[in-house]
């Protein structure tokens, strides 16, 4: 181990005007170069443009630098810029430590410039703290499965599945319906060239049937997720079709023959199939399958399938376990359904339609062949409405614009005037038209051109005649400032499109987050928009978020290349930030201990009898959770250790502690809440001195203790949601637990009940995390600084006896 | 008996209430309060008077907010000292009362405030009582079963719509009752009677009363408007839980016809008239000869059906 | 057909516009709401101000969707009253325009605007802002000041007759109880609420 004394580099980052424009960045420098240490410090414009990263280079070289220290912005955004960087210049990245001074000063502090630089000298003074202690570590090396998992079977699917198998690698297709083609097959043409939808997805999901390198594994269901990048170990479940897939034609003769029919969901209920059928003739793979709900099993079937013996009622679901090294996620989305709208009278009166259902009945191969009727009577409507923004745009439901619903509106509205002519009147009530991209406000003024009526105005209720089933649309028209009633003899509600309904279970099994409307999380909205947090799971297509056809397809081709990037290669580095048990002080080998392979969220650590417990390091996700819960402090965190956060606790309680918050925040949730805080300009009072730990898990109780012994205001830890939003799985869970024990123990002790908090903030809640900040400080405020002095003095010698036993060992293990 | 005996047994409801009759109500319309206090006595509830209270506020919420929040307050400081939650019987006081006891529960800052101008009269607001509508008290408190079980004359020959007022439940944030879009409690109760429940175009838009005064056409148009479509949809009879309502649905009736040369001759009772009616107790002990538009025809109705039976 | 079928123009009542006239001093003109919009007329501060009182703390999230103005019960049957005209010019700072508006008067305080407002604005709150701040430049219809003042005296809104107080008794209603004019003059004080009145008669 390197023994020589920490030479440290600080290098302050002005973000242009970012951090420049609140933070004194010159002052701050002086501060760095006065620590202890500290043989560097400088300022740059933008430390991670080229010439930034280069002065780092020149300096570890010219000054023998051997710790590095950018303060800057957070490093969930650059600490592996800069860890290159060092690396670069034969320094180990793991000698480099980022302060975050711009999420978590400059941007959330901006009216209290003074008050921000403060917070900033402290929160470098951390950094360096850390640096000091900070231990070379070398990356561990993966083996890489050069397969994929691709979830879900849309247009955004389909392009990610046929690229990676077009670039040579095996893939498997999920698709939990009996067939892939999503809500692009049910479409009838596309904007803005109106070809027909599924004559343009058909061929392509022929393709992705007929490649060798795909295996389309359909109506089954994702059960769990295991392992880590290159190496995911995959359960899935098939669902019964009651058709042997390999001896079934798609003949479709047992359609024929079976009596029974039901709603076909596929064609959002308009249309019918039968009990025993494909739900559309372009179905991939075309493989039948029964619905028992429906079927009287009077095997008819049976019969007509004859030799080639594809029925079979006693078919089972079957598990299956697959091993992949990438998963691209593009699950889609669902569309709100209004019927919990009253005003719209949707599934009240008969002809108040959602967009998806007119899509059918436009279709040519549609229920109605095409023909535009009215459920009530069977007619031809002589007006038709689209309303947009139908939950979309609305604090009540959902808060964001759907994206297409503007183009389809206009797309269908060209359909209908296209086909009928002067003997259609539409109408599109909006509030905004929303038509930005590649020929799409070209097919606004098409729309215009044929006559279609615009107003800008947004429906607040419908009203139906109860005679005639016709409508009176009420809105204001917003260009002549007047209420309007308009009758219209068919409503479209163009709905919101909105996360699936099974989103949760499956960020939940895939460990990815979602954001604050339900889709899935991107790890950066600009620059990362297709990777998850998660090493080697991606995004694609509308589960992200709202997006059209061309944007999906697009994204989807990009999932493919980012997955390809691991998939390329036999190897993959991990981030060595692995816990490891030193055995001579494992207790295991004297008595039956054994609580940290219980505790491991990813049974990760082995501890046989009388031996010493181990951890299986490719399996560690590097949460730390054992680290907290062992009882002998055997365990270390590689770059999370005991001294490094002791010491970063040290450093950010020196002066006026009780002024201060402690916060001990988890990476993946409000560590990055807090970023968001940040980000959003949310400003917030700069009491707290937060540290990062990669879990809440890894929160020793004696972080608590220390700080309050130090004499902190209040201690903060920010964690992922309860139960299930923990990145790693349970870490949150076992924290709760431990600090639901130590909290009443506090509080006997005579500590104010507020003074030592437990929060949940998601990396989505940058909002919560200012508010909380104000909450915080306002008690803090309340307390007052002698009563909290009182309460610290009073608590320290209990303190100082309970950490006095521990303090020794610490140092020892840091050896 | 046996459906509120089980239901008795899962939480005690509160029976004692302070009865808050406001501005309106003692003014002009004392069928109202004639004949709620009939009907919750029969089920139950006991009515305490309101010691010296005062408006409820909300008449000169356009003038001085401060005033309305802190004549509010001083209201529920009242029933506060008594230790008893109050019922109003004008959805506007009820609205009033509900909302600044809720806001006044929920920011420090505002609590403040009022306390502050409460304190030249010797008050605080502490925010330990409830306030609601007679609707509410009858579907929460009492409960459906409870008010069926006390029907002796289902009143099942009679068609009936209703327009239960705005204020019942809006704004809904701060009322929180129920649905303001799709209310159940007036449907219910009128159910309850076995009268036939009407629905009717356009049945959640306001009678606009609280402008008459500023401008009387056009709750007056609004009014004729309901009113039709109620006639058109084949109610013989509406009723309504609140004062104002009350006076341009029932009160305005025969001017509304003349205005608009419109025949309408719908009986407007007040719903505990309605309740009272199928409970058994007479016209006249419902003072339902108060009413501007004569009932007797649904009187007879129900009667008629007695009759026959 | 009857002439009064036909929709009449709206004209406010008498006892509206008796109350409504700028008191003197900073006399303001009225400005008629079709008027062109001067540059002289933007007080960009005014929303500000509005978003900063209780209820208007949402005001500047309208998008201007017309939601309000199409639900509301008096907009349906008004030539003139428009909530969603008085929230824009509002958040344009037409703060004279707006506060010496007529139409201010006609909201009936149905809410039906507040719970429909996709983005959260308390619009029937915003017009309430509007029009304490109206009453504060001395601005204000006849019918406040009488519903004031009956409540200073007696505690209650409308003065009820003693006829009706002998008619509860013989119908055997309880008594009502006494009012309290003394609270109501101390609470009127506390809470400006007086002076607000008195400037009104003075108008
Ligand atoms: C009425 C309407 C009209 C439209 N018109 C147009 C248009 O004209 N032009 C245009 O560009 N766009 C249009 N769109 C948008 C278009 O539908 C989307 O852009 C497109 O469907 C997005 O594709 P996707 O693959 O991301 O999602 P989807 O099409 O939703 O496909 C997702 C697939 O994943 C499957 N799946 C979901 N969950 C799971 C799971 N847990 N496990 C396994 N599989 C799962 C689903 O069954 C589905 O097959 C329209 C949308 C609507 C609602
Ligand atoms: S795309 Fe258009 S219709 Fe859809 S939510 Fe956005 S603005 Fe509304
Ligand atoms: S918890 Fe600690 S002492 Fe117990 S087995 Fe694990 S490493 Fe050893
Ligand atoms: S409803 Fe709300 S968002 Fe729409 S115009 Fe009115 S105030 Fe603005
Ligand atoms: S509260 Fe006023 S503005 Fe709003 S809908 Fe009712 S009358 Fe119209």
């Amino acid at each position: 181990m390197t023994e020589e004394k920490p030479r440290i580099g600080v290098f302050v980052c002005h973000c242009g005007l970012n951090i420049a424009g609140v933070i004194d960045v010159k002052d701050l420098t002086d501060y760095a170069r006065s620590l202890p240490d500290v043989f560097f410090a400088k300022d740059n414009r933008y430390t991670c443009a080229d010439p930034g990263q280069d002065e780092i280079r020149k300096a570890i070289k010219e000054n023998k630098l051997n710790r590095v220290v950018v303060a800057a912005c957070s490093p969930r955004m650059h600490e592996p810029t800069f860890r290159k960087t060092c690396a670069e210049a034969d320094l180990n990245p793991f000698f480099f430590e980022m302060a975050n001074i711009r999420e978590f000063s400059s941007w959330c502090h901006p009216s209290t410039p003074e008050e921000a630089t403060e917070k900033a000298k402290e929160i470098v003074r951390m950094a360096v703290a850390k640096a000091r202690l900070l231990q070379p570590l070398k990356e561990i090396e993966v083996p890489v499965t050069n397969k994929a998992l691709v979830i879900g079977g849309g247009i955004a699917g389909i392009n990610s599945a046929l690229d990676l198998a077009e670039m040579g690698f095996k893939v498997y297709l999920l698709e939990k319906t009996e067939s892939i083609g999503g809500h692009m097959a049910q479409l009838d043409k596309t904007f803005p060239t109106l070809d027909c939808s599924i004559c343009i997805e058909g061929p392509k999901m022929v393709d992705v049937g007929r490649h060798s390198n795909i295996e389309i594994i359909s109506y089954a269901d994702l059960i769990s997720v295991s392992g880590y990048v290159g190496n995911f170990k995959v359960k899935i479940k098939k669902k019964p079709r009651y058709i042997i897939a390999d001896n079934c034609t798609g003949c479709g003769e047992c359609r024929d023959v079976c009596p029974i029919e039901y709603p076909n969901e596929w064609d959002v209920n308009m249309g019918v199939r039968k009990a025993i059928s494909v739900p559309f003739e372009q179905a991939v793979p075309l493989v039948y399958s029964i619905n028992l709900d429906h079927c009287i099993e009077c095997y008819k079937c049976v019969d007509s399938c004859g030799a080639r013996q594809a029925i079979n009622f006693d078919q089972e679901p079957e598990e299956i376990e697959l091993d992949v090294g990438a998963i691209i996620v593009a699950t889609g989305f669902d569309i709100y359904m209004p019927y919990d709208d009253p005003l719209y009278g949707y599934g009240k009166y008969d002809n108040v339609i959602t967009a998806l259902e007119f899509e059918r009945l436009i279709l040519a191969a549609g229920p109605t062949g095409g023909k535009v009727i009215r459920a009530s009577d069977g007619k031809k409507p002589h007006s038709v409405a689209f309303i947009q923004c139908v939950g979309s745009r609305n604090l009540k439901k959902y808060e964001y614009c759907s994206g297409f619903c503007c183009m389809y509106a206009l797309k269908n509205a060209i359909l209908l005037k296209e086909k009928y002519k002067e003997d259609v009147e539409v109408y599109v009530l909006y509030m905004d038209m929303r038509t930005p991209f590649k020929g799409y406000e070209e097919f606004y003024r098409r729309a215009r051109d044929l006559g279609v009526t615009f107003i800008r105005g947004r429906a607040s209720h419908i009203i139906e005649d109860s005679q005639t089933k016709n409508l009176n649309i009420r809105a204001e028209d917003m260009t002549l400032g007047q209420p309007i009633e308009l009758p219209a003899e068919m409503v479209v509600l163009c709905t919101a499109a909105v996360p699936k309904t099974d989103a949760g279970d499956l960020a939940r099994i895939l460990s990815i987050s979602r954001d604050a409307n339900g889709f899935f999380m991107e790890s950066h909205p600009k620059l990362k928009p297709i990777d998850t947090p998660v090493d080697g799971i991606f995004v694609a297509g509308a589960c992200q978020a709202p997006k059209d056809i061309p944007y999906s397809v697009s994204q989807g081709s990009g999932a493919a290349a980012r997955a390809a990037t691991i998939l390329s290669k036999d190897k993959w580095k991990i981030e060595p930030i692995v816990a490891e048990v030193t055995p001579e002080l494992c207790r295991n080998t004297r008595v039956k201990c054994g609580i940290c392979a219980d505790r491991c969220p990813y049974g990760s650590i082995e501890a046989i009898e009388n031996q010493p417990a181990k951890v299986v390091t490719a399996m560690c996700h590097g949460c730390g959770t054992c680290v907290a819960e062992c009882p002998a402090d055997a365990i270390i965190q590689k770059h999370f250790t005991d001294e490094q956060i002791f010491a970063q606790i040290e450093e950010a309680l020196k002066k006026n502690p009780e002024g201060k918050i402690l916060g001990l925040l988890c990476n993946w949730c409000c560590y990055a809440g807090a970023d968001l805080a940040g980000t959003s300009r949310f400003e917030y009072p700069p009491l707290i001195r937060p540290i990062r730990v990669m879990c809440s898990g890894r929160v020793d109780r004696d972080f608590v203790l220390e700080a309050f012994r130090r004499g902190a205001g209040m201690v903060m830890i920010g964690a992922c949601h309860l139960p299930y939003d923990c990145h790693y799985i349970s870490g949150n869970l076992r924290m709760k637990a431990r600090m639901d024990a130590l909290a009443p123990m506090l509080e006997k002790l005579g500590l104010s009940p507020h003074r030592f908090r437990v929060e949940y903030v998601s990396a989505a809640e940058g909002l919560k995390y200012a508010e909380l900040m104000k909450e915080m400080a306002e008690k803090l405020d309340e307390l007052g600084p002698e009563k909290i002095k009182a309460e610290n003095a009073k608590l320290k010698p209990i303190l100082d006896r309970m950490l006095a036993k521990k303090r020794p060992q610490k140092a020892q293990s840091s050896k | 008996m046996t459906a509120p005996e089980k239901n008795a047994k899962t939480t005690p409801k509160p029976t004692r209430f302070l009865l808050f009759l406001g501005c309106a109500i003692p003014y002009r319309v004392s069928s109202y309060e004639i004949s709620t206090r009939k009907v919750l006595q029969q089920l139950g509830i006991e009515l305490v008077e309101m010691p010296e209270y005062n408006c409820c506020g909300l008449p000169i919420d356009p003038v001085n907010h401060s005033m309305t929040l802190t004549l509010a307050a001083r209201n529920l400081c009242l029933a506060e000292q008594q230790g008893l939650s109050i019922i109003a019987l004008c959805p506007g006081c009820a609205g009033t009362l509900r909302k600044v006891n809720k806001k006044l529960k929920e920011n420090k800052e505002l609590k403040e405030e009022i306390n502050g101008y409460l304190k030249a009269t010797g008050l605080e607001f502490k925010g330990t009582i409830e306030a609601k509508h007679v609707l509410q008290l009858l579907v929460e408190d009492v409960g459906l079963e409870k008010i069926k079980a006390s029907v002796k004359t289902p009143l099942t020959r009679l068609k009936v719509s209703e327009h239960a007022g705005c204020h019942v439940t809006r704004p809904a944030d701060s009322v929180d009752f129920e649905n303001p879009e799709d209310p159940q409690a007036l449907k219910d109760l009128v159910e309850a009677t076995g009268a036939e429940y009407v629905e009717y175009v356009d049945k959640l838009a306001c009678c606009g009363a609280p402008i008459a005064g500023v401008n009387d056409r056009i709750p007056l148009q609004l009014t004729k408007e309901k009113l039709t479509h109620i006639r058109n949809a084949g109610a013989h009879a509406m009723v309504t839980v609140c004062p104002f309502c009350h006076m341009m649905f029932d009160t305005n009736q025969p001017r509304i016809e003349r205005l608009f040369n419109e025949t309408l001759r719908i009986p407007v009772l007040h719903y505990p008239q309605l309740l009272g009616l199928a409970m058994g107790f007479s016209p006249e002990e419902l003072a339902l000869k108060a009413l501007r538009v004569d009932a007797t025809q649904i009187v007879s109705r129900i009667s008629g059906k007695e009759d026959a039976s | 057909m009857s002439k009064t079928q036909s929709n009449p123009r709206e004209r406010p009542s008498e006892t509206a516009k008796k109350g409504l006239r700028a008191k003197s001093g900073e006399e303001t003109a009225e400005i008629s709401a079709t008027a062109p919009i001067r540059a002289q007329e933007f007080d960009p501060h005014f929303k500000h101000e509005v978003s900063k009182t209780h209820g208007g703390e949402k005001l500047k999230q309208c998008f201007q969707c017309g939601t309000c103005t199409s639900d509301c019960p008096i907009a349906r049957f008004s030539d003139s009253y428009r909530p969603r005209t008085l929230i824009r010019m509002t958040l344009l700072g037409l703060k004279d325009r707006v506060l010496t508006s007529e139409t201010l008067w006609l909201c009936a305080a149905c809410f039906t605007c507040t719970d429909r407002c996709p983005q959260d604005v308390e619009v029937a709150s915003v017009i309430r802002i509007l029009r304490n701040t109206a009453v504060e430049k001395g601005y204000m219809p006849q019918i406040f000041k009488e519903l004031g003042s009956s409540i200073l005296e007696t505690g209650v809104a409308y003065r009820i007759p003693d006829l009706r107080l002998k008619k509860r008794a013989q119908i055997g209603l309880p008594p009502l109880p006494k009012g309290n004019p003394e609270a109501m003059t101390k609470l009127a004080k506390a809470t400006g609420f007086s002076k607000l009145l008195k400037r009104g008669e003075q108008a």
